[in-house]
């Protein structure tokens, strides 16, 4: 079972983002008529990014926001560390109330809190990689030894010893992508806003740079909101998932939650495509055993039927059944607890529980 | 067939009449098959007329100037064979007349065959181009309007007559129109041709006239102060033209300025002789073989062993011919010039790039700053500091200061926004964003600012020669007095080569860096 998150550290409390010169009308015309995007377009030339939009992220959560361009994701992210500045409601960070910060506290809080990746890296070509990891601990005047140490530690972390004397121009994209990680915890911040960071890179380089930001996130626990525009690389990353459309999320689960009880037919698409055999687990398909002889069949002895945990997933239970005739028994503290037949199986690799 | 009709449907729509012709003729261009000297015989024929009724005014303007052209030889055949026959008794202006005349008539009946020969011939084409703009967009001009053909005769109106008028006729002096409005003024009769003349035919008439402007100057009075002093014109002066009235005030307000706030502009010029001073002591005050063993190793250093080859030899050329001390001369001035357009011009590109009223106050200041030719500069110059050297900076400041500011904040303005977003996303405040990120992102526009900056301080430095800055630029404008041809050239030589010199260095280390 997910472990309950311990505590909040980011919330955002029915955030709305209206751009265009008359936001404000704008924004009072939906709270009280309660206008579509559409409508909000023609009567106030106004654009909206983000819509009523509540998320709790737990501390060490990853927690992926997921969405096609222009879903206003990216929008979303960028209200944590106020680069953009909500039309309503509030955010908090560690209780904070982030858009009540003074200019300076700002500051602080984005170089000292927070630490963000981008899509495009958006190094600073004319540093070397040391230097551009650094970047943040030199905005807040750390003196250049112990940038230097700080900085070579983070280099370590993202193995890409021995580069830090390079420019990124000399980088690879992947390799570019890890100064820009490296350059984002650098401060240890104590959250991390991952803007599609890994999008711009081709497959094996995602799914290696994929894995080791998993490996390091179990390590360093840091609060993570990842946003990408792919459900795949969500699900492996994410605890929990947002799915946004349109400026709104439409839902938020755990992946589980997601590929099996999708809200409306927009996730259904999304999640139409995508392999479950990692995803759901015995005990979502497994019937009672009750249940499984009300049919008048009757289970064959234990020992001769293939045995399971309520916790192994679609993939583990076909590897069992391959050239078996017996259904899957599920074992829990050595009682049996349910069956999986091979029909419940099919169904439940096609997404049906 | 019908997919043949459907073919030539669009051609039909366009052309309206006489459609099928044209769509014969469209084709053909599709397919590539029109025959080379293919010619439409009708546009020959009509010209102007013939496009103008179609609607293709580009074919309309080069129809009706071919017709022009050929009616402007004829118009000078009849003033020239008139004005043989009026000087009948001198044999040789008879001669001159008739041959001027003759030749005329050849170019009138050449450029009228060729002229309508090359209509025909562009016509279909021409034609053709406008049907596939009509493709895209169907309120091009199409079909056959009798309303265009109006407007297309009533250019021709107004244009023909007044200009055919023009060549028949021998154009007024600027003199017998003064004398003319003279003897209207007084109220004498003047035929009405030779009013129309000098009204039409001759300079734009001068409308405005105004009285003199008084008198102004600025005696010191008992006291030893300045004091303003007005003296009205005599009654009977005659009135100025707008020109002289507007240049008068100019001058007024320039010497009032001068007088009563000269302390101002002494001490701006004492500020660039200063700079100067010390710029040239190291320049000319050094020793020949330092200055010249240090330039030789900056430029080895900065652009490598070929340039550094190049300077040493234009060094050379420059000593040889005696231009060492001038060449050392010109090159303080540029120093100081071009010293002065970076401190200047980098806070203010950054101004321009970050600030909006910046911008609505800078740019069309530049804007106008550059359009102004490089002479004109000199006047205010002048008019505020005397001549000189520091007058000749200062022109030299404003004429190359433009590309520093225009490069500033256009390197500012192209460093990336999520580069800066990033920056931000950091926390960095407004001036770490500034000197982290956005000047070092922007420096290779900065320094194409100072390569432009200092090139553009070399040739105003030779032009302010004129008002005494000195340098190479003496030597060419003192040759060009004393039509001293050989002289000029060394020295022009001289100065190209400082320009190479210059250019390649500063180009060079840019591109190292």
């Amino acid at each position: 079972m997910s472990t309950e998150p311990k505590r909040n550290v980011v919330v955002t409390r029915n955030v709305w983002k209206i751009f265009g010169p008359r936001a404000e009308e704008a924004m009072a015309a939906v709270r009280r008529d309660n206008l579509s995007k559409a409508e909000v377009l023609e009567e106030f030339q106004a654009v909206v990014g983000v819509r009523d939009v509540s998320i709790e992220v737990g501390e060490g959560e990853v927690f992926c926001i997921m969405g096609l361009s222009g879903s206003g994701k990216s929008t979303l992210v960028r209200h944590i560390n106020r680069l953009i500045e909500p039309t309503g409601g509030e955010i908090l960070i560690n209780g904070v109330d982030v858009n009540g910060l003074g200019a300076e506290d700002l500051r602080a809080m984005r170089a000292d809190k927070i630490g963000m990746v981008f899509q495009n890296m958006a190094l600073l070509p004319h540093r070397t990689v040391r230097d551009n990891i650094a970047f943040a601990l030199e905005l807040r005047n750390v003196d250049a030894f112990t940038r230097a140490e700080l900085a070579d530690r983070v280099i370590e972390l993202v193995s890409l010893q021995g580069y830090g004397d390079r420019l990124p121009g000399d980088l690879s994209g992947g390799m570019q992508q890890r100064v820009g990680l490296a350059r984002a915890m650098a401060a240890d911040p104590d959250i991390l806003l991952m803007d599609e960071p890994f999008s711009a890179l081709d497959p094996l380089i995602r799914r290696g740079l994929q894995d080791e930001f998993l490996a390091l996130s179990k390590t360093m626990k840091k609060t993570t909101l990842f946003i990408t525009h792919d459900l795949d690389e969500a699900i492996r990353m994410g605890s929990r998932i947002a799915i946004m459309k349109d400026g709104e999320i439409v839902q938020t689960g755990t992946p589980e939650e997601i590929v099996t009880q999708p809200a409306d037919d927009y996730v259904a698409d999304f999640v139409a495509g995508i392999s479950k055999l990692k995803l759901i687990f015995a005990h979502s398909v497994m019937r009672p055993v009750e249940a499984y002889e009300q049919g008048g069949r009757k289970l064959p002895p234990i020992d001769q039927c293939p045995q399971a945990d309520p916790e192994d997933d679609l993939d583990a239970l076909v590897g069992r059944v391959v050239g078996q005739d017996n259904p899957i028994v599920i074992m829990s503290d050595n009682k049996p607890v349910g069956v999986v037949t091979k029909d419940a199986l099919l169904r439940g690799i096609q997404g049906e529980v | 067939m019908s997919s043949d009709t459907d073919i030539r449907k669009p051609f039909l729509d366009f052309a309206g009449h006489n459609g099928s012709y044209y769509a014969d003729v469209f084709l053909k261009i599709q397919k590539a098959t029109l025959g080379r000297g293919h010619v439409n015989v009708t546009a020959m024929i009509g010209s102007f007329v013939w496009a103008a009724l179609r609607g293709n005014w580009g074919l309309f303007v080069i129809g009706f100037v071919i017709d022009l052209i050929t009616a402007v030889n004829l118009a000078l055949v009849y003033k020239y064979s008139n004005a043989a026959v009026e000087n009948a008794d001198k044999a040789y202006l008879v001669a001159r007349y008739e041959g001027w005349s003759q030749t005329h008539l050849i170019g009138a009946i050449v450029t009228f065959v060729l002229g309508r020969i090359l209509f025909g011939w562009l016509a279909d084409r021409f034609y053709a181009k406008q049907y596939e703009k009509w493709r895209t967009d169907h309120s091009v001009n199409n079909g056959v309007e009798m309303r265009r053909l109006v407007l297309g005769l009533l250019v021709v109106a107004l244009i023909a007559p007044l200009l055919l008028y023009r060549t028949t006729q021998f154009a007024p002096d600027e003199r017998t129109c003064i004398k003319q409005d003279r003897a209207l003024a007084e109220g004498e009769a003047v035929p009405f041709k030779d009013r129309f003349d000098c009204f039409v035919i001759g300079e734009f008439p001068t409308f405005i006239w105004i009285d003199r402007p008084d008198e102004i100057s600025y005696p010191r009075d008992d006291n030893g102060e300045r004091v303003i002093k007005r003296t009205a014109p005599s009654a009977d002066a005659p009135p100025v033209s707008l020109n002289t009235y507007v240049s008068q005030s100019i001058d007024d307000g320039i010497s009032y300025l001068t007088v009563f706030y000269g302390f101002l502009f002494d001490g701006i010029t004492n500020v660039l002789r200063g700079m100067l001073g010390a710029i040239t002591s190291v320049f000319v005050g050094t020793p020949w073989p330092i200055t010249m063993a240090v330039l030789l190793f900056v430029a080895y250093r900065t652009a490598g062993p070929r340039t550094a080859i190049f300077v040493g030899a234009s060094l050379a050329y420059l000593a040889l011919f005696g231009f060492w001390q001038t060449a050392m001369d010109t090159m303080s001035l540029v120093v100081a010039a071009s010293i002065i357009c970076v401190v200047f011009g980098l806070p203010l590109g950054i101004w321009v790039s970050k600030s909006r009223r910046g911008k609505a106050i800078i740019t069309p200041i530049l804007d106008v700053m550059q359009t102004i030719p490089s002479f004109v500069y000199l006047l205010p110059a002048i008019a505020f500091f005397s001549i000189g050297k520091p007058p000749g900076i200062l022109a030299t400041v404003i004429f190359a200061m433009p590309p520093m500011v225009r490069l500033t904040a256009l390197g500012i303005l192209q460093v990336p926004e999520n580069t800066k977003e990033a920056a931000l996303a950091f926390g960095a405040n407004p001036r770490q964003l500034l000197t982290k990120v956005e000047l070092p992102l922007a420096m290779p526009s900065i320094m194409t600012g100072i390569n432009q900056v200092v090139m553009m301080s070399l040739s105003m430095v030779v032009v302010a020669a004129l008002i005494g800055a000195g340098g190479m630029g003496y030597i060419v404008t003192e040759a060009l007095e004393n039509t001293e041809t050989g002289r000029g050239v060394l020295a022009g030589i001289g100065i190209a080569l400082l320009a190479m010199m210059i250019d390649r260095v500063v180009q060079k280390a840019n591109t190292q860096n």
